[in-house]
């Protein structure tokens, strides 16, 4: 099965410098909370072996620098990607409102095969501290407007919907990639089409 | 059932200790998918022993009746056995299919200590410049290679025709003596020839091994001693001896001219079978030479019919030698292709080409000479021998030859390549391993000026700078003191940059302060908007939520306060030395007063407010105060209009309605203020360096405006500031009452001068910097918060001298990991305008490796030639995986110069290193840092083939735990490497050339 040779999965996370994506990933892999990280230079990124339905897939999560001047750096990361995880705080309506520019410049610098349909999620974070200043409903409002992200709330801090959220992204980063391959095994054909222009002279001569 | 299949399987073909896991695993390996996966989880997860004690207590269920787990013994010493396997830890093994996590840095580190116990330590083996790799000698690992523990049924099947080889030929009863001490005539034993496809494999094993030999009593070790495994590209030469009574017999000699055991063929053509399967093996990219088959002229040429050689006819009378050569094409091409190299090379030295005209006048005839007893055949054997040795003579200097032409090129790529990176001029280490001690720098700096920069410099890169001497000698080597100064000339520099900073420093609080209100009126604004949005039943406690949020805001202003309340006594006190003590006074009184009495609520609210939160409504007071200097009339107002705010307190408590009655309420009030009061006076206490600092800026801008309403601004923007930099924890626990109430009063005497200045900015302005300032502020919190150094006061500095920076430098604007730049600089000199002014120097240098500079570019591109120059091993890795060209492992590197590789003495260390490299060595030395980092693990990575996420990892694991002095060395011996190969590059070849 052609999908079952890659078991690979590569999840980028992304959003505003501050939102706690470095706090989700180590809570999620290590299940520990530290107020102690500093900020992200460059990218980093741990893995996790993950079970989805009956499959055993690994999981690496890339954490990246959060301030949008960094961006330019990511294609190299963001190549290859099979889901883009979207943090905002929900304690701070500035990252909530980047999530627009975050998911376009990920498209663009990614450039999924298919850009309607790669997988995101969101996820809001920091649910355990007041004042909420993006409500649930707003949250999930902006995600229906995009195709229907999937949304969770979650706290790195209380390890609250971390676990989750995770899973659902192994879920549909595992779906992009079956996605994928049935894509690339059209792949080929579009060469071929260079190479007819040779043939149909090599017909006209033999013979 | 697969859990049964498995179990049997295992359990049946072992019976020693830990056979069935390790079997099992080898045996997962090389399958794909992993279908026996719950095995291999289960072992890890360290659940394996159980399952199969509940597989054998229910054997009957899963397992048939004569299975291995089924019998009431062996099943459970199974089960039993798989205990001490299921203690270790497997968690991290490596597979090609990333299957299982990748071993984690520590774990590399701690197998690569073990596996290269025997070997030599990684530093020695180091190949720079590794020009030498074809050369590989052969015959200790080709010996060494059948000892290694194959299992005799394994070994045998291999002999058989599998997916892995072909087999090409076999015979049994093959004669060979072994180069045994113990063995004295030849043994019968199966030879066989296998294709694999990297290589053609010569195999014998005695009879004895082979399945079907009965003879089971003797002891069989011994003979695995005998068994032969000969890679065919070892071996040159195939020497023939014809004897018609006994057959052939056939000796193969490998590169190193070393002869393998006589391989004895019966009669009957055996041997010419086996050379004419050999030929057939070597093609298409070997054959011998001459070859077997050869064409006989004339009729040969109608009827292509081919015949062997006569020789190896067995029918002839006398015994006959004769000598093949095996010839690898491929090689062969090569050598053909490192000619034309070098004859289109012009800087070709003259006395070589006549050295290589004696054996080989072009590239064609250099084949002659690789094959030099092609006319062997008909000398006999001593001429034979004499011409083996003189054609390996010459394949040794021929060797040699091109090496040294390797050699030649490499050069010439350094020199157009990399001598840019380093200084042409070799600056020698001699005495200044030890560095810049104290005693070294007392005699540099006489009276107080220093003059020998390149002896400063020299030293520092060499031995590094002891630390109590930093704060003096780093400004040097970053250029903000000029060599040659006086001391007073430096004070004066230094007293100039205070300046000028404290003035930059006020303007950009004023500009703080404005954007805060912003902010805060645009938050409160969606708020509103969000409250109003969402559904009606959420709205009421939303509201409530929000109300409590900007108090505590509020509640960092009112301590902002308080820390200016203790600045201004102080600043009276310089002006007309009196009432601080006053003051005081009046605070201790307070104290015992508020533990006494119960019965005077007011008063004793009065009295705690002096404590903790008094001076946030007397603030506008005291700066009234200044410019009055009424100091007593002042005190009594503002104790006045305590009362009243208290009072209005009171009653805003009351509508809160967290209090019930007027005594009940105060008293309970009471105590939580006293509560409060403790921490703001911790809060304090810990500010208060910062409080000095920022007294002197207060000062100096009341020194030259002495207008009420520049003070109070000042007052402002210093409480602003303060608010913003307070730390969670304080502000979680104030939340309380009076906090709530004081934002009520606070608020509005902070907006009016802030606003007021608003107009002078575009707001576009302040647009950038309030962006750029809440940055900053996330990313403040976030350094270093586990280093001694940065208490909350501390990170204080560094968002000062970080904001400084962004407000003169606007259009850079902050960009992350500038802080981890500022923050060395502030723990070795804990002084902010200095290290602001030595910021200002480094981010010359630092400002391009950020986005938008293109030095990080060039660093990468540098890299990959550096590393390309001195060790190709490695290059040849990085370029087989595609990714790894980037180098994007080394971003943080240089992007920090290494400041979150290392521990904070090793950045130090690091860093004074860099910079006086640029005088001493190299300007680009943080490349070589880069290289010795690699270079320290390069076994690591090599063998575990890492590609770009691995190495991404395994250094991102290892932040912070190199071994820098090492490192340091390292690079440096690099530096001094690159050096030589330039300096040497003409010497060099002459000196190959006298040789």
């Amino acid at each position: 099965m052609a999908t079952r040779k890659k078991v690979l999965l590569k999840v980028i996370i992304l959003g505003e410098s501050g939102v706690g994506k470095t706090s989700l990933m180590n809570q999620y892999v290590n299940r520990k909370f530290s107020n102690q990280y500093k900020a992200t230079i460059g990218a980093d990124f741990l893995t996790k072996e993950v079970q989805v339905d009956d499959r055993i897939v690994t999981m690496q999560i890339w954490d990246t620098a959060g301030q949008e001047r960094f961006q330019s750096l990511g294609v190299a990361f963001y190549r290859g990607a099979d889901c883009c995880v979207l943090v905002f705080d929900v304690t701070a309506p500035n990252t909530f409102k980047s999530l627009d520019s975050w998911r376009d410049e990920f498209l663009v610098q990614a450039a999924p095969q298919d850009p309607e349909n790669f997988p995101f999620v969101v996820l809001g974070n920091k649910v355990d501290l007041e004042p909420r200043a993006i409500s649930t409903k707003r949250a999930q409002q902006w995600c229906q407007s995009k195709n229907n992200i999937p949304y969770f709330e979650t706290s790195a801090k209380e390890a609250l919907n971390v676990e989750q959220a995770f899973q659902s992204i192994a879920r549909n980063a595992l779906s992009q990639q079956n996605h994928t391959v049935d894509l690339y095994s059209e792949l080929p054909e579009p060469i071929s089409l260079t190479k007819t222009a040779p043939r149909n002279n090599g017909d006209s001569c033999a013979c | 059932m697969e859990n049964s299949d498995v179990n049997r399987r295992s359990s049946s073909s072992s019976d020693s200790t830990t056979k069935p896991v390790l079997k099992k695993n080898s045996s997962l390996q090389n399958i794909p998918l992993p279908k026996y996966l719950w095995i291999r989880l289960a072992l890890f997860e360290k659940q394996l022993a159980k399952i199969i004690d509940y597989l054998v207590s229910n054997a009957s269920k899963y397992y048939d009746k004569d299975a291995l787990v089924a019998d009431p013994d062996y099943g459970n010493i199974l089960s039993s056995l798989l205990v001490g396997p299921c203690a270790l830890d497997y968690t991290r093994t490596k597979t090609s299919d990333h299957f299982w996590t990748d071993p984690p840095a520590d774990e590399l580190i701690q197998r690569h200590r073990i596996s290269s116990v025997q070997i030599m330590p990684s530093s020695i083996r180091r190949p720079i410049p590794n020009f030498k790799r074809s050369l590989n000698t052969s015959s200790e690992d080709c010996s060494s290679r059948i000892s290694s523990q194959y299992i005799a049924k394994d070994y045998v099947e291999s002999l058989h025709q599998n997916s892995r080889a072909t087999l090409l030929f076999g015979k049994n009863n093959v004669l060979v003596l072994p180069n045994k001490s113990d063995c004295v005539e030849p043994i019968p034993g199966y030879l066989s020839l296998h294709q694999s496809p990297n290589c053609l494999i010569i195999k014998w094993t005695p009879n004895q091994l082979m399945n079907g030999f009965n003879d089971d009593t003797s002891d069989k070790s011994k003979y695995w001693d005998y068994a032969l495994q000969i890679r065919v590209d070892e071996i040159v030469y195939v020497h023939c001896h014809q004897d018609n009574e006994t057959g052939g017999t056939v000796i193969l000699v490998g590169q190193d001219g070393v002869q393998r055991p006589p391989i004895h063929f019966p009669r009957g053509g055996h041997t010419l079978a086996f050379l004419s399967c050999l030929e057939t093996g070597l093609l298409p990219h070997g054959r011998l030479d001459p070859p077997l088959w050869s064409q006989r002229s004339g009729t040969a040429k109608s009827n292509k019919r081919r015949r062997p050689l006569p020789v190896l006819q067995e029918n002839e009378d006398a015994p006959k030698d004769y000598v093949f050569r095996i010839i690898d094409n491929s090689n062969h091409k090569d050598i053909l292709k490192k000619h034309e190299l070098m004859d289109t090379k012009t800087t070709f030295p003259p006395k070589v080409r006549v050295q290589l005209g004696s054996s080989s006048t072009s590239s064609d005839s250099s084949t002659k000479s690789f094959s030099l007893d092609q006319n062997a055949p008909e000398s006999p054997s001593s001429v034979c021998l004499q011409a083996v040795c003189e054609s390996m003579k010459r394949q040794i200097i021929s060797r040699a030859f091109y090496g040294w032409l390797a050699y030649c090129r490499h050069l010439s790529t350094v020199r157009t390549h990399l001598s840019g990176l380093v200084n042409n001029k070799i600056v020698s280490e001699k005495d200044a391993e030890a560095g810049i001690s104290v005693q070294k720098w007392s005699e540099l700096c006489i009276n107080g000026v220093v003059n020998d920069p390149i002896e400063v410099y020299k030293l520092t890169y060499f031995g590094g700078i002891a630390h109590e001497l930093r704060r003096d000698v780093w400004p040097y080597l970053l250029g903000h003191y000029k060599f040659g100064t006086t001391k007073e000339e430096r004070e004066e520099l230094s007293e100039q940059t205070k300046q000028a900073y404290e003035n930059t420093m006020s303007e950009w609080l004023a500009v703080e302060a404005i954007v805060r209100q912003r902010d805060k009126e645009s938050q409160a604004n969606a708020i509103a908007k969000l409250s109003s949005g969402s559904a009606s039943q959420e709205a009421a406690p939303e509201q409530i939520g929000r109300e409590l949020s900007n108090d505590v805001f509020e509640d960092s202003d009112s301590d902002d306060e308080e820390k200016i309340k203790d600045e201004v006594p102080e600043k009276r006190t310089r002006q007309n030395t009196i009432k601080y003590e006053d003051t005081d006074d009046e605070l201790d009184q307070s104290n015992p007063t508020t533990e006494s009495d119960d019965r005077r609520p007011s008063v004793i609210h009065n009295d705690i407010r002096n404590i903790s939160l008094d001076s946030s409504e007397t603030q506008t007071i005291i700066s009234k105060r200044l410019s009055e200097e009424n100091v007593e009339r002042e005190e009594q107002d503002g104790n006045h209009e305590t009362d009243e705010e208290v009072i209005n307190k009171g009653a805003n408590g009351d509508t809160v309605g967290n209090n019930d009655e007027d005594g009940n309420g105060n008293k309970r009030e009471y105590t939580e203020r006293t509560e409060d009061g403790g921490e703001d006076h911790e809060v304090t206490d810990e500010t208060r360096n910062d409080g000095e600092e920022l007294k002197d800026f207060i000062h100096n801008v009341i020194v030259t405006n002495p207008s009420v309403d520049i003070s109070n601004a000042q007052i402002e923007k210093g409480l602003q500031k303060y608010m913003n930099s307070l730390d969670e924890e304080v502000c979680g626990t104030l939340v309380s009452q009076d906090c709530i109430d004081s934002h009520g009063l606070a608020s509005p005497s902070c907006l009016s001068p802030a606003s007021s200045n608003g107009g002078v900015y575009t707001p576009e302005l302040l647009e950038t910097f309030g962006l750029n300032l809440h940055r900053i502020d996330k990313d403040v919190q976030r350094c270093d918060r586990n280093y001694w150094y940065f208490t909350v006061t501390n990170l204080e500095k560094l968002r000062n001298v970080m904001c400084t920076y962004v407000w003169e430098h606007l259009d850079v604007g902050y960009m992350q990991g500038m802080c981890d730049l500022v923050a060395p600089l502030l723990v070795v000199f804990d002084d902010e305008s200095l290290t602001y002014a030595c910021f200002c120097h480094l981010m010359e240098r630092m400002v391009e490796n950020f986005p938008n500079g293109n030095a990080m570019d060039c660093h990468f591109a540098n890299m990959r030639s550096l590393i390309q120059i001195l060790d190709s091993e490695m290059y040849e890795l990085m370029h087989s995986h595609g990714d790894y060209t980037h180098f994007y492992f080394c971003y943080r590197w240089f992007l920090l110069d290494f400041k979150r590789e290392l521990l904070y003495d090793d950045v130090f260390a690091f860093w004074e290193t860099i910079w006086a490299a640029q005088h001493v060595a190299s300007t680009h030395f943080v490349l070589f840092l880069a290289l010795a980092l690699l270079e320290t693990y390069r076994d690591i990575i090599l063998s575990n083939s890492m590609d770009f996420t691995d190495i991404i990892k395994f250094f991102n694991e290892m932040a912070e735990r190199h071994n820098a002095q090492a490192i340091l060395k390292l690079a440096r011996e690099l530096v001094l490497q690159l050096q030589l190969l330039i300096e040497n590059n003409c010497s060099g070849i002459k000196y190959v050339m006298q040789n």
